[in-house]
C-alpha cells in the first residue's frame, strides 16, 4: 500500500473563514481519508503547530491561509521561515481563499505567488472569500489522483473560475430584460443596476455548487461582492456605480456599445410577467 | 521562573505565561501576538462595507460580528432622527441565523475542543470520529443558516432596515429540516436524551451517568475534580438583549444593572513581550460572560443547580455551554415556526448619506457581549471600535487584580491550568482583531 500524501495546512493572517468553510464539507472524513494530515488549526492531526515550526517535517501539499506578512511568527517562527521550507518540500501550493491567492482583506503585499518565484510555478489559487468547501475537495482529489488543473491567467482551476457568479443566478431572466430590483428584501429584480452586484463581472461557481448545497448570495438577495477577484474588498460594496445612470462597469468581456445596445433593446419592452411579485397570480 | 505554553487550536495561537510556586501556577498572564487592525480598515468607507468588513475580523462568530454592526449603524440612523422600524419577520430571522451561529459554535468547541483535549488531559487518545462527529453536526446547522442568509461563513445578510433575503416556504423548509437533522444528533449522539427532558433537569443527578458524548465528557470532568477546579470571580456580565438574554450584571446569582456606556477597555499587560490585546471592563471592574453568565442571567433551573454546588467551576461553566446549545435548538425552532412569510423582509431607510451620528450596536455572541461603535459623517466610517466578549473573560490583567481566565488558572498545575483556560472558549482572532 502506498503511503498517504501529507497535508499541512498552514496560517497566516487570518480570521479562520477557510477553516471553517472547509469543516462544511458534507464527506469530510472520506475526503481527508486520503490524506496524512500533518497539521490542521481545528481538525485532529499527527503534529503539533511546536513541531511544525521546528521545519523537521517535509509535507507533499501544502494548504496555506491567510495572507502572507514575512515577519509574521507562527509559535515564534517567522512565516518567511516556514514557507520557505514547506514550500520547497510541497509538490502543490495551494492558496486557500482570497488573503492568500491576492492579499484580500489583510494582506497589504498581495498573494501567496508574488512572495517567491521559486514556488510561483507550483502555486494554486482558490480565492474567495471564503472558499466553499467543494472547491478545495475538488484540489484535494485531483491531487490525491495525481491529476493536473488548467489553470487560469490568475492561476485559478478553470474548473471553478472559468464560469461567472452570474452563471445560474435565479435572477437571469430580470438581468436579460433589464428589470432592475426594487430594492432588497425581494426576489424579483437583479441586483446589478443599484445593489452593486458584481456577478457579472466575478469568476466563480457561488451559483453552480450552491453554499450548504442550499443558496447563495445573489439567491438570499445580497449583491455578489466580487471576493474572488483580486480587487477584494472594493469600495461601495452595496452600490452601482454609474455615469448618466448607466453601470459604470458592463460585464465581463461585453463591449459598452453591444451592452448599450441590448439594454436599450430591452428596456423598450415591458414583460409584464416579469415586472410582477413571482407570488402575485 | 516562567513557563511559557502555547496554546493552539483557539481560533489562533496564544501563549500563557505562568509563574509557579511549588508546582502551581501563582499568577498567569495571556499573551496574544497576531492583529490585523480590522477598525483601522473601516475608516473612511461608506458604512454598509462595514457589513462586509467586520464579519471577516472571525471565522465562527462572523454573523455576530454582522448582527452587531447593523444594530451600530441603526442605532446611528435613530439618534440621526431617523428611527428605523423592522419587520417581526426580519427580526426572527436575523436571531434565528444569529442563534444558529452560536449552536455552530457550541458543537463545535465541544468536540473539536474540549472533548479532544479532555482526553488527552486524562492520557487518553480520543475516539479518531468524535471531531467528526463535531464538524458533522456543526456543518448541518450551517447549512440551516445558508438556506437564509445565503451562506455560512461570511454574509452580509443584515443590512439596515431589515434583511436581503425573502424566503419562501422552500428555504424556511430546508433550514427547518436541518434543524431537524442538527437537533437529532444532539439528542442521539452528544446529550444521549430528548432536548427536553436535559432542558427540564432540575439537578445534576438527572444527567449524570448517561452513555453519550456529554456523559463521557462529564465522568472525565469530575474524574478530574473540575468541579472545584476554575473559578473565578462568579461576577457575569449580560449586555445584549435578545430572546436568550437581557443585559444585566451579576454577583453569583443576584442581578443587578448594567450601563453599556460603562464599558471601557485598557491594554492588556504580560509577564514578558507585548500582546495586542485589550481588557474590556466594566467601571474598571472585569466580569465573566458568555454562556454561564447567560444561563444565570436566564435562572435555568440545571445551571442554577450546578452554580450552588460548585459555584463558577470549569465544570459549570462546560456545562452552561451544552446547555445553552439544546436551549436554542429547542427556541430557534420556535421562532422560525412563527415567521410569517408575507411580512416585509426589508423597509427602505433614508439614503445613509445622510446620516451623521453615532451609533452602538450590541449583541450576545457565542462568547458573550459583542459591542461595535461607529461614528458616521454623511454615511462615512469616521470611527469604529470594536470590543469583543473575549476581551472580557481573556483579559490579561496585572496580578492584584487578575482577568477572570486568569483567576480561574491560579492554584492549578500547568497542564490543568491550559484546560481550564480553554474552558472559556478563547478566541485568539477576535481578542485582537
Amino acid at each position: 500500500m502506498h503511503s498517504k500524501p501529507k497535508a499541512l495546512w498552514l496560517q497566516g493572517l487570518t480570521c479562520n473563514g477557510n477553516s471553517h468553510s472547509f469543516l462544511n464539507h458534507p464527506q469530510l472524513g472520506i475526503l481527508m481519508e486520503r490524506f496524512e494530515l500533518l497539521y490542521h488549526p481545528h481538525l485532529p492531526c499527527t503534529l503539533s503547530l511546536e513541531a511544525v515550526v521546528t521545519c523537521m517535517h517535509e509535507c507533499d501539499l501544502l494548504l496555506f491561509e491567510g495572507a502572507f506578512e514575512p515577519t509574521m511568527r507562527r509559535a515564534g517562527v517567522a512565516l518567511e521561515r516556514l514557507l520557505e521550507h514547506y514550500g520547497a518540500c510541497a509538490a502543490q501550493i495551494v492558496a486557500v481563499g482570497s488573503c492568500a491567492s491576492f492579499g484580500g482583506v489583510f494582506g497589504s503585499s498581495g498573494g501567496l505567488d508574488a512572495q517567491s518565484q521559486a514556488w510561483s510555478e507550483k502555486i494554486i489559487n482558490l480565492s474567495g472569500c471564503p472558499i466553499h468547501p467543494e472547491w478545495l475537495a475538488l484540489i484535494l482529489s485531483g491531487f490525491a489522483e495525481g491529476s493536473a488543473f488548467a489553470l487560469d491567467a490568475q492561476r485559478r482551476p478553470k474548473a471553478l473560475y472559468a464560469h461567472l457568479v452570474h452563471h445560474g443566478c435565479t435572477r437571469n431572466e430580470y438581468f436579460e430584460w433589464k428589470v432592475d430590483a426594487k430594492g432588497f428584501g425581494v426576489n424579483e429584480g437583479c441586483l446589478y443596476y443599484d445593489q452593486g452586484c458584481r456577478g457579472v463581472l466575478s469568476h466563480g461557481s457561488c451559483n453552480r455548487i450552491l453554499w450548504g448545497g442550499v443558496s447563495s448570495k445573489t439567491r438570499s438577495g445580497q449583491p455578489c461582492f466580487g471576493c474572488t477577484e483580486s480587487d477584494f474588498p472594493r469600495r461601495d460594496l452595496f452600490k452601482t456605480r454609474k455615469n448618466m445612470s448607466i453601470p459604470h462597469e458592463v460585464p465581463l468581456g461585453v463591449s459598452k456599445r453591444a451592452y448599450l445596445t441590448l439594454a436599450g433593446i430591452a428596456k423598450t419592452f415591458t414583460i409584464e410577467r416579469l415586472s410582477k411579485d413571482l407570488m402575485d397570480d | 521562573m516562567i513557563e511559557r505554553r502555547l496554546i493552539e487550536r483557539i481560533e489562533g495561537e496564544a501563549e500563557l505565561e505562568f509563574e509557579e510556586c511549588e508546582g502551581r501556577v501563582a499568577y498567569a498572564t495571556i499573551r496574544f501576538e497576531h492583529m490585523r487592525g480590522m477598525e483601522r480598515l473601516l475608516l473612511g468607507r461608506e458604512g454598509r462595507d462595514a457589513l462586509v468588513l467586520t464579519p471577516r475580523v472571525c471565522g465562527i462568530c462572523g454573523h455576530a460580528h454582522l448582527m452587531a454592526c447593523v444594530l451600530a449603524l441603526e442605532d446611528a440612523y435613530a439618534n440621526a432622527g431617523h428611527a428605523l422600524t423592522l419587520s417581526p419577520k426580519a427580526q426572527a430571522l436575523r436571531e434565528a441565523t444569529l442563534s444558529l451561529e452560536m449552536i455552530q459554535n457550541h458543537i463545535k468547541w465541544w468536540y473539536l475542543v474540549m472533548s479532544e483535549e479532555l482526553y488527552a488531559l486524562r492520557g487518553f487518545t480520543p475516539p479518531k470520529e468524535s471531531a467528526l462527529r463535531g464538524a458533522y453536526g456543526a456543518q448541518i446547522i450551517n447549512r440551516a443558516i445558508s438556506a437564509l442568509a445565503g451562506q455560512w461563513p461570511h454574509n452580509s445578510y443584515m443590512i439596515p432596515g431589515g434583511v436581503t433575503c425573502d424566503p419562501g416556504a422552500l428555504e424556511l423548509l430546508q433550514a427547518q429540516t436541518a434543524l431537524f437533522e442538527a437537533t437529532r444528533f444532539v439528542q442521539e449522539t452528544l446529550l444521549g436524551m430528548e432536548l427536553e427532558r436535559f432542558l427540564s433537569a432540575l439537578t445534576c443527578k438527572e444527567i449524570t451517568g448517561i452513555q453519550s458524548d456529554a456523559g463521557r465528557v462529564e465522568a472525565m470532568l469530575l474524574e478530574l475534580g473540575m468541579q472545584e477546579k476554575g473559578r473565578a470571580y462568579d461576577r457575569f456580565a449580560v449586555l445584549g438583549s435578545h430572546g436568550f438574554a437581557a443585559p444585566a450584571r451579576l454577583r453569583g446569582t443576584k442581578t443587578y444593572k448594567i450601563d453599556p456606556a460603562q464599558v471601557h477597555t485598557e491594554a492588556a499587560i504580560t509577564l514578558r513581550g507585548e500582546s495586542m490585546a485589550r481588557n474590556a471592563l466594566y467601571r474598571g471592574t472585569s466580569y465573566e460572560t458568555g454562556p454561564l453568565a447567560r444561563a444565570l442571567q436566564r435562572g435555568d433551573p440545571l445551571i442554577k443547580n450546578m452554580h450552588r454546588r460548585f459555584r463558577d467551576s470549569t465544570y459549570t461553566r462546560i456545562f452552561a455551554r451544552l446547555y445553552e446549545c439544546a436551549l436554542l435548538l429547542e427556541r430557534t425552532a420556535a421562532l422560525l415556526r412563527g415567521v410569517v412569510l408575507g411580512e416585509a423582509s426589508w423597509i427602505e431607510p433614508p439614503p445613509i448619506e445622510r446620516i451623521s451620528a453615532e451609533g452602538v450596536g450590541i449583541v450576545e455572541a457565542p462568547r458573550g457581549p459583542l459591542i461595535h461603535r461607529v461614528r458616521l459623517e454623511r454615511g462615512i466610517i469616521a470611527a469604529y471600535e470594536i470590543i469583543t466578549p473575549t476581551q472580557w473573560n481573556l483579559a490579561s490583567a496585572p496580578r492584584e487584580r487578575p482577568g477572570p481566565a486568569q483567576k480561574a488558572m491560579e492554584g492549578l498545575h500547568v497542564s490543568e491550568a491550559a484546560f481550564v483556560f480553554r474552558s472559556f472558549d478563547v478566541c485568539s482572532v477576535c481578542t485582537t482583531h
